[in-house]
């Protein structure tokens, strides 16, 4: 199994959208995938399903030892994409946000996907590189950086890699599988120049070739609690996940066979 | 006018990110956990001959200069008991080996224990201080080589954490370069990089909880005072 962190220094960068429409991709292709809310806010909870205010999710599994994984999994209509809510429990009840305090309980979580017979967990985290979302970088085989198109979110840039450095000497094993940008807006040229600007910044294999578009479909999958490849004219928005989704597998392929669940 | 780059420091975002797309270079230790337990025998030195020697291993000799009190935490810990060896013979005094010279010195460097005399004195002074203003439980000093210069009990299993959150690559912009760990219920590691005249040492204290910024400048001026004085004498 491989997990990937969506994670991002900023908050609003499209983590929800990218996780959502990544493990969706994923599991069109015949991926058994785990999407996980790994934000205390509850964005994919509240995206995909009605009842998320009431599903017990990852939060009470870092909380409550006694909790199977079992309770927490929700099925989909697809059958190789399951979800696992939030849920109840927020960071202040798992004990607050200090790095390391729920690393075992994250491994423990990831050893048990893994066990389920899951090929990919994919967690959606809150902002930030610390705290709970920390210990989920801490415990995944991969991260994978959204940022937005815009200047103020390339300026965070050093401290997203000096926070990426930290994390690095707590699981050596972390690949950076690079940045993504979103909400790219083609008719806007700080936008444009954002998304240059990055690129010429970085190594080229840090920065996904495919990016985001800044698009109303995002909006209408949301209200429908829909990824957008469900959309009748989400077609289009698809192929650009689906792009996004093979580049993370030429990442994997030149290790595949290597990869193994945390533990 | 670009309105990107007048922000950061391309070549220093580059080296980061190149960084990070490489393998992570660990230690090559033979102990299955990366603590600096009982089977680390510590870091290869510099480039004397005598350093070349199979120091380390012989230094488990060490107990003929331990006092008879200490002499059983010799036999678990050679570094914390190392430090905590009672001043050797002041015959030596003027040798002109580092204040923060290794710590687990072959018994024929004794000029080395001997000059390091005032430090211990003065770390332990130091350590007494962060007892009693920050409810320190647990204080270590590793040279930037990961050699431990001081131990207050036995937190080995500490010392490669604190070193590798120590080194991680930071940007100069950033003030403090304190990090702080939590590694139990109510418990913190704050690792503090000290720069000392003998080159960077790392502080490391088990404290209830992490230390407010101005504290942490406090605790750098002291330790860095504490070396200073050492280096001048």
């Amino acid at each position: 199994m491989i997990s990937i962190a969506v994670s991002s220094q900023k908050g609003g960068v499209g983590k929800t959208t990218v996780s959502i429409n990544l493990a969706h991709s994923f599991a069109r292709a015949g991926v058994k995938t785990l999407l996980v809310d790994a934000d205390p806010q509850g964005s994919v909870g509240l995206s995909l399903t009605r009842q998320s205010r009431l599903l017990a999710g990852f939060y009470d599994y870092l909380a409550d030892p006694g909790i199977p994984l079992e309770r927490l999994i929700v099925p989909t209509r697809l059958e190789t994409f399951s979800l696992v809510a939030s849920g109840q429990a927020s960071d202040y009840e798992t004990g607050g946000g200090g790095m390391g305090a729920h690393l075992s309980r994250v491994r423990s979580f990831l050893r048990s996907v893994a066990a389920k017979g899951f090929d990919l967990c994919l967690f959606d985290t809150a902002a930030g590189l610390f705290g709970v979302t920390g210990d989920v970088i801490a415990s995944s085989d991969a991260i994978m950086i959204p940022q937005q198109a815009e200047p103020l979110g390339i300026r965070s840039v050093p401290k997203l890699l000096e926070g990426l450095s930290r994390l690095r000497v707590m699981n050596p094993q972390l690949t950076v599988l690079g940045v993504c940008l979103t909400m790219v807006q083609n008719d806007l040229a700080e936008s444009m120049e954002a998304s240059a600007a990055l690129r010429q910044l970085l190594p080229p294999e840090m920065v996904f070739k495919t990016q985001i578009p800044r698009d109303g479909l995002f909006v209408r999958a949301s209200a429908r609690g829909l990824p957008i490849g469900v959309l009748e004219d989400g077609a289009g928005a698809q192929v650009v996940f689906d792009s996004l989704r093979m580049e993370i597998e030429a990442k994997f392929e030149p290790r595949s066979g290597n990869q193994s669940a945390q533990g | 006018m670009d309105p990107i780059y007048p922000w950061l420091d391309p070549v220093e975002v580059k080296r980061l990110a190149e960084s990070l797309l490489k393998p992570l270079r660990q230690p090559n230790l033979k102990v299955a956990d990366a603590g600096f337990d009982e089977g680390f025998v510590g870091y290869a030195t510099g480039s004397s001959p005598q350093a070349k020697a199979p120091v380390v291993v012989s230094s488990l000799e060490i107990p003929e200069l331990v006092m008879p009190s200490v002499a059983h935490d010799l036999n678990s810990d050679p570094f914390a008991v190392t430090d905590m060896s009672p001043p050797a013979p002041p015959v030596l005094e003027s040798a002109p080996a580092p204040v923060v010279e290794r710590v687990v010195a072959p018994p024929i460097e004794e000029n080395k224990i001997v000059i390091r005399v005032p430090f211990q004195e003065s770390v332990i002074r130091f350590r007494d201080w962060m007892r009693e203003n920050f409810a320190a439980t647990g204080i270590f000093i590793l040279d930037r080589e990961g050699e431990v210069l001081f131990e207050d009990g036995h937190q080995g299993r500490l010392h490669f954490l604190a070193r590798s959150l120590a080194i991680a690559p930071r940007s100069p912009s950033v003030g403090s370069s304190n990090v702080h760990v939590k590694i139990g219920a109510g418990s913190m590691l704050e690792i503090i990089p000290v720069d000392s005249p003998h080159g960077r040492m790392v502080l490391g204290a088990v404290v209830p909880e992490a230390l407010v910024p101005s504290s942490v400048g406090v605790v750098m001026d002291a330790l860095s005072q504490i070396a200073s004085l050492q280096s001048s004498s």
